[in-house]
């Protein structure tokens, strides 16, 4: 049982600690889940799949990482927060811990209207993780358990489902030591904002490693000395070797660690463990059984030391006040905002473009930027793209106790001493201190289009893939599949249909469209611009539009939150229809508020609703003028404002509603999962049309003609080919099953294992 | 002759709708497009929308226009033949259009989408999208178009009202008409394939909504949109420029040739575009001298400068049929060669959706919420797109990481 001696030694840590009946018991190690990796993505994952009833076994590195926010110490964000009240009303963790973690809360996008409104918020990184470690250690039928995954162990596919092969377990690798770099990359490391496609495949000798270490090594002191969780004691390395555990179901979230290389100056280095790394074990593997590889770049501004910095010249930014929580469930954020920290605003100048430009030779990162991400993520990119501008910086605080500043927009992976160079000519940061410096990371992710809109790999069954590995950055994006696969995993094994998430239903069903149907060759991250359907799906109604399919058909909802998003349905059904019964004439609505610009040309009556419609009309006010029955509306103060909002889209949802259906519709028109699009002979489709649905394998009619180059003719086609098969399928099911048995015997000769 | 009877003979009472073309394969004057089965009323009502059901067994004369972008497929008699008088005994319908391959198409591939719609709500097995497909594959809309673009009737019936608004103008004659076939402005937007304004206005709002936090993009970028946006509406509201006519009928009082404001505009707009553009093509110009009643009875004095011209007199009504049939040569050559660009009758599909895109630039306007400020710019990129080509999310995605530097 040593091999499983994590638990008991996490529980000395967290004395709350409470393991479930199945963990407490005689170590067999079956799980229904296994989760691998504690990042955003596996968290949400692991106790997705825990809510949904399965056992589940979250395999991590170190217990003590998970929750760690490796990049920006922040959540949310316009396009992102969207992401996460979508986690949130699936019952998912982040919001939550936010609400507990925050140092800063501030809704971006204010001005702008609710749809495109931004929760976002500053957070304690220490904070977060402690309490997202209590959360997943606390919660029932998840184990947590250190360890490396060197390979999966494969078994025949079932042949009721499609792929080549099944999963049922993973092989665990050698734990080694810890090497300073590595930790560095697990505490600060992969940031979400990325750089793009690199090819990361060149060799720097064993020398040149000497600066990059050095300077790592000291920040290993620095980090010591601060009393990060460095300084913590750690619990010892469960040392598991070549043993295995079964599980039904693996979710794979290895963030950027296939194959990371770590990247400052010219200097290159491993980012995974030393010698035979688990993680490039687990690359090979997943290699070997034909998953299409690509390269991603990203990388991480420099820390500059808090005392250091000269903020009385800068601009302060302080919270909003009240805070408005990231959850659903919570009225309140756990700080008050008077005791919350302020960050800064900074900017480049010609002296930052000037130490860039001048040292390009020295930056390999950028340099080999063969084909960069649209936007711009680091210092570099911004001067090179949009040269003779000033940028700004954000000083953000990394926790209420952290001497650390993270200088948000100055992501650089130029040589240490040019990055303290160039930090010190931005205003206010003239005698800044640096810490640590910025530095790139290269690594491995999996072409999205491998996976099925539940997550799932085609080729290999019951596996699944989450998070940065797909090719996305952030943590909102990682752990908006994390909630997702974690729900799959768990279904999958109950043998229930999927849980898939349309695009016309939440930004989590954009995302997951996007990556699945048309792949990535940039860090993916989200925008409101990506979503058609914007008006339709937004922050305040996550829960009206996932929390009863969370609840029904995933089982990962809990009770209390259910009816929770029960009461608020019926209360805005209830409201807005009282709210179009009530009619005056235009000028009496004049009359009643004067405040309203309200045109009393209009000869129609007015519905209370349409009087909603003005800005510069709430609830309140209509229910000083309309005293019964709206007053009744007041009193929950998250009731009145989406009210409120559902007023402000109403006219224009309407019309988005009937396209909202038409797309609907393209999507319920399956098509059959084994198709083999290259040899199809009964269907008349172009070479370059095959090709696409072939690597892409769209589920429905809706996700193919959103393939680019799938053509309109393709798509009736495939429609009548559709038909057809179903009819002599028909026909088949009456005659005896023998063809069925022969056709998977073959394909299990093509398997290597 | 029934070259092509679709998916074959259905079993009475299955259930399923079926159609084909049931005569005119190929180049011909007319094609029979029948349906059977019980949709067939449906198909038909959706197909002429917003009329209801012809009376049974009677030709009557419909436009077709796609169900879902309303765009017109072609003026078509069509025939109701309810069950169970009716050749196969279920309801059927005829549609009678003109023949070619590419008109063909068109409306099956509007019954296609009729069909898969239907099939979507349950109402249909889609055994009737057989014989579709390779139809549609082989015939593209340009064809369609191009097919179109030749009947004749559609074009005298233009002409027409040109000469009456000629005719109206008559004591005051405007010196040219920059012959403005709705389809120019179209046509203006297509030769601009990706026309920089709406996708350029469109991705300041997003970007704004996506990256307002980002000083680099506060200023400014709104007032960019709007102006750009302003740019748009102009364009599309502008009167057709002369330089971007494709026929410029130049008018002319045969009486007052040698004043100066006539002999200025044959120097500065006839005698140019009779001799081409520096980049070779020449524009069509039609020089008609009106008030040939007042020239004395031994005609036009012959003069070596004039180009080709037709004499007119509104007032008299003579030279008005000669004037018209040269009128007529003169757009059937235009719309005729397929190298010029948009038909004459995608006239009514362009209006549509430049109208629609005017009222929702408008909305756009109107808008105080920027959300909704920007759903009024895509649906007014969807409207010019159907017109252009183009305009997935991405393409914005590029002008916001282009214009802007972000992230």
């Amino acid at each position: 049982c040593g091999r499983w001696v994590a638990a008991s030694l996490t529980k000395q840590h967290h004395p709350s600690s409470r393991f479930s009946g199945d963990s407490a018991a005689p170590w067999t190690p079956h799980f229904d889940v296994v989760v691998i990796g504690g990042g955003h993505a596996g968290t949400e994952a692991a106790a997705a799949a825990a809510r949904c009833g399965s056992r589940t076994l979250l395999l991590t590195h170190r217990v003590d990482t998970i929750g760690q926010m490796s990049c920006n110490p922040s959540f949310g964000g316009i396009g992102k927060g969207h992401l996460m009240r979508e986690v949130d009303a699936l019952d998912g963790l982040c919001c939550r811990i936010c609400d507990q973690s925050g140092v800063h809360y501030k809704v971006l996008n204010r001005r702008k209207g609710p749809a495109v409104w931004g929760l976002r918020a500053q957070i304690d990184r220490k904070l977060y993780k402690q309490n997202m470690q209590k959360e997943i250690l606390n919660t029932r039928l998840l184990t947590v358990q250190e360890g490396a995954v060197e390979d999966l162990i494969l078994t025949e596919p079932e042949p009721e489902h499609t792929g080549k092969y099944g999963v049922s377990g993973v092989v665990l690798g050698i734990m080694a030591t810890s090497s300073q770099y590595r930790r560095l990359l697990s505490e600060y490391g992969p940031p979400s904002l990325g750089y793009a496609r690199g090819t990361g495949k060149s060799q720097v000798p064993q020398s040149k490693y000497a600066e990059p270490l050095a300077v790592i090594e000291e920040l290993g002191k620095e980090q010591e000395r601060d009393g990060e969780p460095g300084t913590r004691h750690r619990p010892r390395r469960g040392i598991v070797d070549g043993s295995t555990v079964y599980a039904e179901s693996v979710v794979l979230t290895t963030g950027t660690f296939l194959r990371g290389m770590i990247v400052i100056g010219l200097e290159m280095h491993p980012a995974g463990r030393l010698g035979d790394q688990p993680s490039i074990g687990l690359a090979r593997t997943l290699e070997k059984l034909g998953f299409v590889v690509g390269r991603l770049k990203t990388g991480t501004p420099p820390r500059i030391a808090k005392e250091s910095i000269n903020f009385s010249i800068l601009n302060k930014q302080t919270p909003d006040n009240p805070s408005i929580p990231f959850s659903f469930i919570n009225e309140t954020v756990w700080i008050k905002p008077e005791d919350q920290l302020p960050c800064y605003l900074t900017h480049t100048n010609p002296q930052v473009d000037e130490i860039v430009l001048e040292n390009l030779h020295l930056n390999c990162h950028v340099k080999e930027t063969t084909r960069g991400p649209r936007y711009c993520p680091s210092i570099e990119s911004k001067v090179l793209r949009f040269p003779n501008r000033i940028h700004q910086v954000w000083l953000e605080p990394e926790g209420m106790d952290s001497e650390l500043i993270y200088p948000q927009g100055l992501s650089v992976t130029l040589p240490a001493e040019l990055q303290e160079k160039m930090i010190t000519c931005i205003r206010g940061l003239e005698k800044a201190k640096m810490i640590q410096p910025g530095y790139g990371v290269q690594y491995d992710y999996l072409d999205p289009r491998q996976i099925t809109p539940s997550l799932e790999t085609h080729l290999v069954q019951r596996l699944f893939f989450a998070g940065q590995i797909n090719g996305t950055t952030g943590y909102e994006e990682a752990a908006a599949q994390g909630v997702i696969a974690g729900i799959n995993a768990s279904l999958r094994v109950r043998h229930k249909p999927p849980f898939v998430i349309s695009r016309t239903e939440g930004y989590i069903g954009v995302l997951i469209d996007d990556l699945t149907t048309l792949g990535t060759n940039e860090p993916y991250r989200m925008f409101t611009s990506r979503a058609e359907f914007r008006l339709s799906l937004r922050p305040d109604n996550a829960d009206s539009r996932l929390t009863f399919r969370g609840y029904k058909e995933a089982g990962c909802v809990s009770q209390q939150r259910y009816e929770r998003a029960t009461w608020m349905k019926s209360s805005l059904e209830e409201g807005i229809s009282v709210l179009k019964s009530i009619e005056f004439s235009s000028s009496k609505w004049k009359n009643l508020i004067p405040e309203a610009s309200i045109s009393s040309g209009k000869s129609l009556p007015l519905r209370a609703l349409d009087v909603l419609k003005y800005e510069e009309v709430d609830i309140e006010l209509l229910a000083k003028a309309v005293p019964e029955p709206l007053k009744e509306y007041t009193k929950c103060r998250e009731l009145a404002e989406r009210l409120k909002i559902e007023a402000t889209y109403e006219s224009v949802l309407f019309h988005q509603q009937q396209e909202i259906k038409e797309v609907q519709r393209d999507e319920a028109l399956q098509l059959p999962k084994d198709l083999d699009y290259l040899t199809l002979r009964d269907v008349s489709l172009s070479r370059e049309v095959r090709e696409k649905l072939h690597f892409s394998r769209p589920q429905t009619i809706g996700a193919a003609s959103r393939i680019p180059g799938v053509t309109p003719a393709a798509i009736i086609n495939l429609l009548r080919f559709v038909k057809t098969t179903q009819q002599r399928q028909a026909a088949m099911d009456r005659l005896p099953k023998t063809d069925q048995r022969l056709c998977n015997t073959d394909k299990l000769e093509d398997r290597q294992l | 002759p029934c070259t092509r009877q679709g998916s074959g003979a259905p079993a009475p009472g299955s259930g399923a709708t079926i159609f084909a073309l049931s005569s005119g394969q190929g180049r011909c004057g007319i094609a029979v497009i029948r349906t059977s089965g019980p949709a067939s009323g449906q198909a038909l009502r959706s197909l002429t929308a917003p009329r209801d059901l012809p009376p049974a067994r009677k030709a009557c004369l419909r436009l077709l226009s796609d169900p879902r972008s309303e765009e017109p497929l072609d003026r078509a008699l069509v025939l109701w033949f309810p069950g169970p008088q009716s050749f196969t005994g279920e309801d059927c319908a005829e549609f009678h259009v003109h023949g070619g391959p590419a008109v063909v198409s068109g409306v099956l591939q509007a019954l296609g989408e009729f069909t898969r719609r239907a099939f979507a709500h349950g109402k249909l097995s889609l055994t009737e999208v057989e014989g579709l497909a390779d139809l549609i594959h082989a015939e593209t809309e340009a064809q369609r178009r191009q097919a179109l673009r030749q009947l004749d009737g559609e074009l005298s019936h233009l002409c027409r009202g040109w000469a009456e608004t000629l005719t109206k103008a008559n004591s005051n004659l405007t010196p040219y008409v920059g012959l403005d076939l709705g389809t120019l402005r179209g046509r203006f937007l297509c030769d601009h394939t990706i026309h920089p304004s709406l996708p350029q206005a469109l991705a300041h709002v997003e970007a704004y909504i996506d990256f307002g936090e980002d000083d680099n993009l506060e200023e400014g970028v709104l007032d960019q949109a709007d102006s750009e946006v302003r740019e748009l509406e102009e364009r599309l509201l502008s009167p057709i420029k002369l330089e971007q006519a494709d026929l410029i009928l130049a008018m002319l009082d045969a009486s007052d040739l040698a004043s100066a404001s006539s002999c200025n505009f044959l120097d500065t707009v006839v005698i140019p575009a009779g001799a081409g553009s520096p980049n070779g093509s020449s524009q069509r110009l039609l020089l008609v001298l009106n008030k040939s009643d007042l020239l004395p009875a031994g005609g036009l004095d012959p003069s070596p400068d004039l180009p080709p011209h037709l004499l007119l007199s509104c007032l008299t009504g003579e030279g008005l049929d000669g004037f018209l049939e040269a009128l007529r040569k003169e757009l059937a050559a235009l719309c005729g060669d397929p190298s010029t660009g948009p038909p004459l009758l995608t006239r009514a599909r362009h209006q549509h959706h430049l109208q629609g895109c005017l009222d929702a630039l408008g909305h756009y306007k109107q808008a105080k919420d920027l959300a909704l400020a920007a759903e009024a710019l895509r649906v007014a990129r969807g409207h010019l797109t159907r017109i252009t080509g183009g305009g997935g999310t991405e393409e914005i995605l590029d002008i916001i990481f282009r214009d802007f530097c972000v992230g």
